[in-house]
């Protein structure tokens, strides 16, 4: 949860340096796209059936490491914020976290062979008919 | 007992509850009445936009070329989507998932790609006009907000489709919930 919020205040960031440290164009053109993607990424990773949207942030946080260099950045706060946030992003995006409930075996299980859900639903079948006493 | 509690089966609660739903409805209609504020101002029936941070950045961005690129402006648009999400969320009793899972399926595609659209448009705004809104910010963040729980309730439909496929129902049928086909599925 708390890695979630930090990823969007990272992400926020991301859209207000720009002006807060007087970024160079490129670097600013840069902030103001990959900031709100990394908070709606984040955002929607705060409810547990779709965490597993924080891993898109990877992509995005890699970038912002090359950037700088991709991009050749004109002021060096410029630079050195993007990368510690594309660290920090990239590291908190990858924390595991503790699931309260159960999604029938989540978003994979839709292309599974034995999906959790279909197994649960044989078992409660067979419990339903051992209480109807088959 | 899945099917007193209309909890999917692997699952340890019902995304179709009302106190699920309820909260996704209100937010779409909140998102609603701002994109509709916003669009009334982009087809001048009101003169002025509220706009308490970012100086002349609404008139900016709600007069821009790419906002009147459609024959409707954009915040029309907006409007006219948060609509279907409010009036797709409601469609349906608690066990929706399984008898309807294409309203469910309608929910998702409309919450989701809609709340994606409004991030792009937060996208380009500083980009392009090196401006900022604050209403179309307010709305982009509803946007967001609503995709998270709207997800859980299209994962249950498509959990359920995938059964109804490996099962002798119709999953046409299924689909739509015609008939009786829904009880050959789990």
């Amino acid at each position: 949860m708390w890695a979630k919020l930090m990823n969007i205040v990272l992400g926020i960031w991301l859209m207000a340096a720009p002006s807060v440290l007087e970024y160079g164009p490129a670097a600013s053109d840069n902030g103001h796209i990959v900031g709100p993607i990394i908070v709606t990424f984040s955002t929607i990773a705060l409810w547990e059936s779709t965490y597993i949207v924080q891993k898109w942030n990877y992509p995005f946080a890699l970038w912002l490491l090359l950037s700088p260099w991709v991009l050749g950045y004109e002021v060096a706060t410029a630079s050195m914020s993007d990368m510690a946030v594309g660290m920090m992003v990239l590291v908190l995006s990858s924390r595991k976290t503790g699931m309260k409930n159960r999604y029938g075996g989540g978003w994979s299980s839709l292309w599974e062979k034995n999906p959790k859900h279909m197994e649960d639903q044989r078992d409660n079948e067979s419990e339903a008919e051992r209480r109807e006493g088959f | 007992m899945a099917e007193r509690t209309h909890i999917p089966p692997g699952w340890d609660y019902n995304p179709a509850t009302w106190a699920q739903r309820i909260p996704i409805v209100i937010l779409a209609l909140v998102g609603f009445g701002i994109a509709t504020y916003l669009s009334l101002y982009q087809l001048d029936y009101v003169d002025t936009v509220w706009e308490p941070f970012f100086g002349d950045g609404s008139t900016t961005i709600l007069n821009s070329k790419i906002s009147h690129i459609l024959p409707i402006p954009d915040a029309a648009l907006g409007a006219i989507g948060y609509l279907v999400d409010a009036v797709a969320g409601l469609i349906g009793g608690t066990h929706r998932w399984r008898k309807m899972p294409w309203i469910v399926i309608v929910f998702g595609l409309a919450v989701g790609p809609l709340g994606f659209i409004s991030v792009m448009l937060v996208v380009f705004q500083p980009v392009l006009f090196s401006a900022w809104c604050t209403l179309c910010l307010a709305s982009a963040i509803i946007s967001i907000v609503m995709i998270g729980p709207a997800m859980d309730e299209m994962l249950a439909s498509l959990q359920y489709i995938q059964r109804a496929k490996r099962s002798e129902a119709s999953t046409w049928k299924v689909f739509w919930g015609i008939g009786d086909e829904t009880e050959k599925v789990a």
